[in-house]
């Protein structure tokens, strides 16, 4: 196998390049001095450490190279419920909780193994309910059902 | 009796309808999450940290806290029974407990669980009780420097418990620190990191961070491989028999003080207290061959400590405002929801909130037996209920969870993005918790460290001159030496590798 394929190259490897981001999107913050720190003090200090860290890690992984490969992720879970969630983000506010609900739920449960529209729809209704009493009815929360008519 | 006192105002206050219903509903949630397999404590208190908002302070900490321990419990019971550990702190007990339901003492081993857990919430509450005072007092000397490095034994502890890299660990404490720092820069007003986005000039909120990390990432990885779930085993005499009794209390005893000891330590915690108690009794037992086929001292003891690590590691984060895990960091955050800053002036500004709650928690293990024991043929059938039912409601939930935060779709998204992040930490065998502490804490530490190096006129020193500082940076650099020593390693790698087995 790769030896740079393994988890823990590939997390050394996040390490510096969050470090390495930091750096770049903090370069305008002022450093100050030791006595009174500026705002970016403590940003650049961290993301040394952390690119000091991310090199160590991955040096070592390469090095020794017996540590853990990383797997070949299955991309429709996390793709289906993360597109899921933005769906809902989107909806909520312009066509009320009802939509984004039902669109949520569609969109997630896809991702999963099985897949059968009458359970589906099943968990739809109960979860409908039980967010209209939990949320508007128990909690009272502000948040329309559906946008213009409750 | 300033002790009494205290304690009859903490039970006046738990006593009242609302707080005892509060303490109940949470001690139902609780069990009720660490019954089902694959959502934790950390995603469901953060899910319901939005709610929290419209109660009472006492009574948000109250219902949180019953969470919290209650999943201790309901965890427990899908480990005897169905050999499924609900929370990483039931780990051990699937060991010997599922063995000793399948040797037909499924009733004995839930119920001498359930009142060894009970025996050891109690010791929990009285050691609370006992030290929150003196300890309050002595935070009360503590100094920037001081807090700043005691902080920094809380992150390093946090590393022992995080199985896996130390080296990576210590790296995703320095990840959540400088995310921790997004938003505007207390002393000078300066935005960082906030992209011009408006919502991040007060921060990353850590609770869609929580629901991302420990909620969507726990959902994927549930959807990813489909769970085979064996039926689960039949519950007959809930009684142990004497020789069950006579060898299970000195069991408690055990697990009891181990449990209470690690819990106070920062980074300690449920998890680690029931494997040390587990491994103890082990070693000390003339019968060790016994243990993985159903002792009884193996469901007893781990069951104990865990129970009385839950309450203890509510210490530090009581009396010094430090959380010692990530349970512990959403509770800090609750609290500053409240308006209410954790640290040692909760016990003088707010006794009622003080000891209401950890009065509430003694009666919350008192429910938590009822709840469990009686009632365990309901929780059982909840077993049944396929995963596909429950993925689309715990992600429903986070989502307006997370937009009540603010009443902002902005919140919603975050929680996407962190859940990508947290999907591929677990892929990369990284941990989420010590990034959830260090962004809690990111803030006060840099605003502390800050402070004492303006009070020392830039001179990094300080932290070495002043005596608990030192001490305090010596625990920490003892630790961190620890880990790297080779026999500890492994001893570390392979109670990592039981949990994983």
């Amino acid at each position: 196998m790769n030896r740079f394929l393994s988890k823990d190259f590939l997390s050394g490897l996040l390490f510096i390049g969050f470090g390495l981001a930091a750096l770049y999107f903090g370069r305008h913050l002022a450093m100050g001095t030791a006595v009174r720190m500026g705002p970016g003090f403590v940003p650049h200090m961290l993301a040394f450490i952390m690119i000091g860290l991310g090199l160590i890690i991955s040096i070592v992984a390469v090095v020794t190279n017996n540590g853990e490969m990383a797997e070949v992720p299955k991309w429709k879970p996390i793709t289906l419920v993360t597109i899921g969630i933005f769906v809902f983000a989107a909806l909520f506010e312009r066509t009320g909780m009802f939509p984004a609900l039902v669109a949520l739920i569609l969109i997630a449960s896809a991702g999963g193994e099985e897949f059968k529209l009458t359970e589906v729809l099943g968990n739809i209704v109960v979860l409908t309910i039980l967010c209209i009493l939990v949320f508007k009815i128990g909690l009272s929360m502000n948040i329309s059902i559906i946008n213009g008519v409750w | 009796m300033d002790l009494l006192s205290n304690l009859g105002l903490g039970l006046s206050v738990a006593f009242s309808f609302q707080n005892l219903l509060y303490a109940f509903f949470g001690c139902m949630v609780g069990t009720l999450i660490g019954v089902l397999p694959g959502i934790g404590p950390v995603a469901t208190i953060a899910m319901l940290l939005p709610i929290t908002f419209h109660l009472p302070p006492t009574a948000a900490l109250i219902m949180l806290a019953g969470i919290y321990y209650g999943a201790a419990y309901g965890g427990s019971t899908t480990s005897i029974l169905v050999n499924l550990p609900g929370e990483s702190s039931s780990v051990v007990t699937c060991l010997d407990g599922y063995q000793m339901a399948r040797n037909g003492r499924a009733g004995a081993a839930l119920s001498i669980s359930a009142l060894g857990s009970f025996f050891a919430g109690t010791v929990g509450t009285v050691i609370i009780v006992i030290f929150a005072e003196p300890l309050t007092q002595m935070a009360q000397k503590f100094g920037p420097a001081d807090y700043c490095s005691l902080m920094a034994l809380g992150l390093v502890a946090a590393v022992v418990l995080a199985s896996g890299s130390v080296l990576k660990a210590i790296a995703m404490v320095f990840f959540g620190l400088l995310f921790g720092l997004v938003g505007t820069d207390v002393n000078t007003g300066a935005q960082r990191f906030t992209f011009d986005i408006p919502e991040l000039s007060d921060g990353i909120d850590f609770a869609p961070v929580a629901m991302g990390l420990f909620g969507i990432a726990e959902i994927v990885a549930n959807l990813e491989r489909q769970v085979a779930r064996s039926g689960a085993i039949k519950v007959s005499s809930l009684w142990p028999t004497r020789e069950e009794t006579r060898r299970a209390w000195p069991a408690v005893l055990r697990g009891t003080a181990i449990g209470a000891i690690l819990g106070v330590l920062p980074g300690g915690g449920p998890t680690l207290g029931a494997f040390s108690a587990y491994t103890l009794e082990k070693k000390i037992s003339r019968t060790p061959h016994i243990f993985g086929k159903g002792a009884v001292e193996g469901v007893a003891a781990p069951e104990s400590a865990n129970n009385a690590a839950s309450q203890t590691s509510f210490i530090p984060m009581l009396t010094l405002g430090i959380p010692s895990n990530a349970v512990m960091a959403l509770m800090v955050g609750a609290m500053i929801i409240q308006g209410i800053q954790p640290g040692p002036e909760v016990m003088t500004k707010r006794p009622d909130l003080f000891w209401g709650m950890i009065a509430s928690m003694w009666i919350g293990n008192l429910m938590l037996v009822i709840i469990n024991l009686p009632m365990i043929g309901m929780w059982v059938k909840l077993l049944t209920v396929p995963y596909r039912f429950l993925a689309p409601a715990i992600l429903l939930f986070c989502c307006i969870g997370a937009y009540s935060l603010q009443n902002s779709t902005f919140h919603v998204v975050q929680v996407a993005l962190f859940g990508v992040l947290g999907y591929v930490f677990s892929r990369l065998g990284c941990e989420g918790a010590p990034f959830l502490l260090g962004l809690v804490l990111g803030p006060q530490m840099e605003e502390y460290f800050r402070r004492a190096m303006l009070l020392s006129r830039g001179d990094p020193m300080v932290f070495i001159q002043r005596p608990i500082s030192l001490g305090l940076l010596i625990a920490t650099a003892i630790l961190l030496v620890l880990m790297a020593l080779p026999s500890i390693k492994k001893a570390r790698e392979e109670a990592f590798q039981e949990e994983e087995g």
